[in-house]
């Protein structure tokens, strides 16, 4: 009897389970590719809801290459390309985009190549989903992430060869860790989470001085720096802790001992609340 | 005919479709294995004969059975009706066993084959689509549409697909309706109780919510029910009947101003939630109450805030738990229906009761013990301040109210 409520619970659940696996699927595999006609600059845009979602370049004469696979009673690929305007459109259509807490939609999954020739204005707008994005060696003009409550692995190993106008990453409740994000060619970075742990590791070849700008509401967000970086963090923190160690308190600002002498700059401005601000200049 | 279709589902390859793709487009040298990959296993399985030279027109056409045509006509029937399907011409249009298209030769699509593979080395001006079967297009092949493979793959071999390459696996066909789906009774009966749970944790976890963040208000709704059941149920349906001519009220002296205009779905919205909040807070003081008289723990030596919890949740459960048990008869449909209405009636008189009560109270803020506890004479004579000397402590000048709780 004293574990009447833990059992109620446990029944709740179980039902609740039990019943959202009744509903009939259909699951299906899509495999569409096109070959590369020119390499004019394509927007691309991709939206996913739910599952497994890998994305890469590829150096086939391809355009795009798109694996999906779906439960057709949920969701509807999606795969459009108009030569006149080079947009192109993958995933799943955007009303599929819902998170529904079932967890019989974990096998879906989409694996996604792009060409690597074609410079690219590339837009994910994820739901709920698992993803690894790789985006080393694409030509990326622009990039903007957008996702519901996912975890998020995104890397760029070389420099990208095209640079980046902004790089931008909006997340609900999410983990997310960007690596050798310096590669990216980008002078602006904006990481804004709702809730969630961020790590952005800004490794790799620094063409420019960079921007950061990194808002998380409750969360614990560390940025790794390479030592040989000069930082200047400005933060606005309500209820958090900002880890500033190696960096010394100017003007209301946080900086490096390295600044003025540094031959790249990174310039940090963070707003947290209820979270933890660490930046971490041990050039990892 | 069995047999025909599942000869058809194992020709499908096996490898991964990353591995399918890739090989696709690879060069002829890489692919020759696997060109003809899913109609000669098909074929292979089905018994067939299997010949696949591509040098010449029409070799590559396989010798089908009665049987595996028509298994292979069910099949192209499910594909016109897949969304990833593109248009096919007619039936007796579609190439049984397959079809090469010759060099130097232009045909007009779409062209579509079935059970074979469509070898293209010439033009096919429009969408070339295969059902089970590969499409490959060689050196000096040009598809100026999509090449479309149902079961099977799309290779390049040195030639072009304007338009878009395309491989269905898996299920092919028709989508099925999610809500088509047959439930059966035990199903039924578990979706329905795992609704019913739902809704009685959310009113448990609100009631302790209310606890503790507005027990306050709670007790005042409480205490206005307490011996007052009949009027506040009274009450209850006076303030039913109101709610629409009050929401219209509303949205007119809104109405009559320019900017009260803009407020009017803002005003709706507020309106709704009020109500919805006065039902659930005079709900939760019915069902504190119920559960205190059926559970009365404070007589068992419960602090005061255990026993109110232990109320309010003995309550919520008894109310809640008659639909539950209305649900898990859901497999009967007649006494879950018979069960449903008696729960719709308790719960509609202890909500329509518990909305008189939090409207009389004013949402709880107002008790019926402190209008008494108002017209309770205090004797203001001990409390009028002595002439300051060396200054005086300073003290509480009891009120109405604060004179009633000390009671």
């Amino acid at each position: 009897m004293k574990n009447g409520p833990a059992a109620l619970l446990g029944s709740f659940v179980a039902a609740t389970l039990g019943a959202s696996s009744l509903t009939a699927q259909s699951w299906r595999s899509l495999d569409v590719a096109r070959q590369l006609a020119d390499s004019s600059p394509t927007a691309v845009q991709v939206v996913y809801g739910t599952g497994m979602f890998g994305l890469r370049g590829t150096s086939n004469p391809l355009l795009y290459h798109m694996q999906l696979r779906y439960d057709a009673t949920r969701s509807q690929p999606r795969h459009a390309f108009d030569p006149a305007t080079r947009k192109l459109q993958l995933g799943v259509q955007k009303s599929d985009v819902r998170f529904t807490g079932r967890s019989d939609n974990e096998d879906g999954r989409l694996q996604l190549e792009l060409s690597r020739v074609t410079p690219l204005d590339l837009s994910l707008d994820l739901g709920a989903v698992e993803a690894d994005l790789d985006l080393t060696g694409l030509k990326l003009s622009r990039l903007q992430i957008e996702s519901g409550a996912s975890e998020g692995k995104l890397r760029f190993d070389s420099l990208n060869a095209t640079p980046m106008s902004v790089l931008q990453v909006s997340l609900g409740a999410a983990s997310f860790r960007g690596e050798r994000l310096a590669n990216a060619n980008a002078r602006d970075i904006r990481v804004d989470a709702g809730v969630g742990n961020v790590e952005l590791d800004l490794g790799g070849q620094w063409t420019q001085d960079i921007d950061l700008k990194v808002e998380v509401t409750l969360g614990i967000v560390t940025i790794h720096v390479p030592s040989d970086v000069g930082v200047h963090v400005s933060v606005r923190k309500t209820l958090a802790s900002f880890d500033h160690e190696g960096l010394i308190e100017r003007d209301g600002a946080w900086v490096s001992r390295n600044w003025e002498s540094a031959p790249r700059k990174l310039r940090i401005s963070a707003e947290t609340v209820f979270g933890k601000l660490t930046i971490d200049k041990t050039g990892r | 005919m069995r047999l025909a279709i599942l000869a058809l589902i194992l020709a499908v390859p096996r490898a991964p479709l990353m591995a399918q793709q890739a090989s696709a487009i690879q060069p002829a040298a890489a692919r020759g294995a696997t060109t003809d990959s899913a109609a000669a296993r098909a074929q292979a399985q089905a018994g067939l004969s299997s010949r696949t030279p591509v040098e010449a027109a029409e070799t590559a056409r396989v010798q089908l059975g009665r049987a595996a045509m028509d298994s292979l006509r069910e099949l192209i029937t499910k594909f016109r009706r897949d969304p990833q399907a593109v248009p096919l011409p007619p039936n007796d249009e579609v190439a049984m066993g397959g079809r090469t298209i010759a060099a130097g030769t232009q045909v007009d699509g779409p062209i579509a084959v079935a059970g074979g593979p469509l070898h293209v080395y010439g033009t096919v001006n429009g969408d070339a689509v295969a059902v089970g079967g590969d499409i490959i297009v060689h050196g000096g092949g040009r598809v100026t549409g999509n090449a479309v493979s149902a079961l099977g793959a799309v290779a390049l071999e040195g030639g072009t697909v304007v338009g878009e390459m395309r491989q269905l696996a898996g299920t092919i066909g028709e989508v099925p309706r999610a809500a088509a789906a047959p439930e059966t009774r035990v199903g039924a009966t578990r979706h329905a109780v795992a609704l019913a749970s739902s809704w009685l944790v959310i009113l448990v976890l609100i009631g302790i919510g209310v606890l503790v963040f507005a027990n306050s208000y709670l007790e005042g709704v409480t205490e206005s029910l307490e011996g007052r059941f009949g009027r506040s149920f009274w009450a209850g349906i006076a303030a039913q009947l109101a709610l629409a001519p009050v929401l219209a009220l509303l949205i007119v002296a809104l109405a009559v101003t320019v900017l009260g205009i803009l407020l009017i779905p803002f005003a709706i919205v507020a309106f709704v939630l009020a109500i919805v909040g006065l039902i659930t807070l005079g709900f939760l003081a019915v069902a504190r109450i119920t559960g205190e008289s059926l559970a009365p723990g404070t007589r068992r030596g419960y602090h005061e805030n255990g026993a109110a919890l232990r109320a309010l949740v003995v309550g919520v459960v008894l109310y809640m738990g008659l639909w539950v048990v209305a649900s898990a008869f859901a497999w009967a449909p007649m006494v879950e229906t018979i069960l449903r209405g008696i729960a719709v009636a308790i719960t509609w008189v202890a909500a329509t009761a518990g909305l008189g009560a939090a409207v009389l109270s004013r949402g709880g803020t107002r008790r019926p013990s402190a209008s008494l506890a108002a017209v309770a004479p205090v004797n203001d004579v001990p409390w009028q301040t002595p002439t300051p000397v060396t200054g005086v402590v300073a003290a509480r000048r009891p009120t109405p109210a604060s004179t009633h709780r000390e009671r």
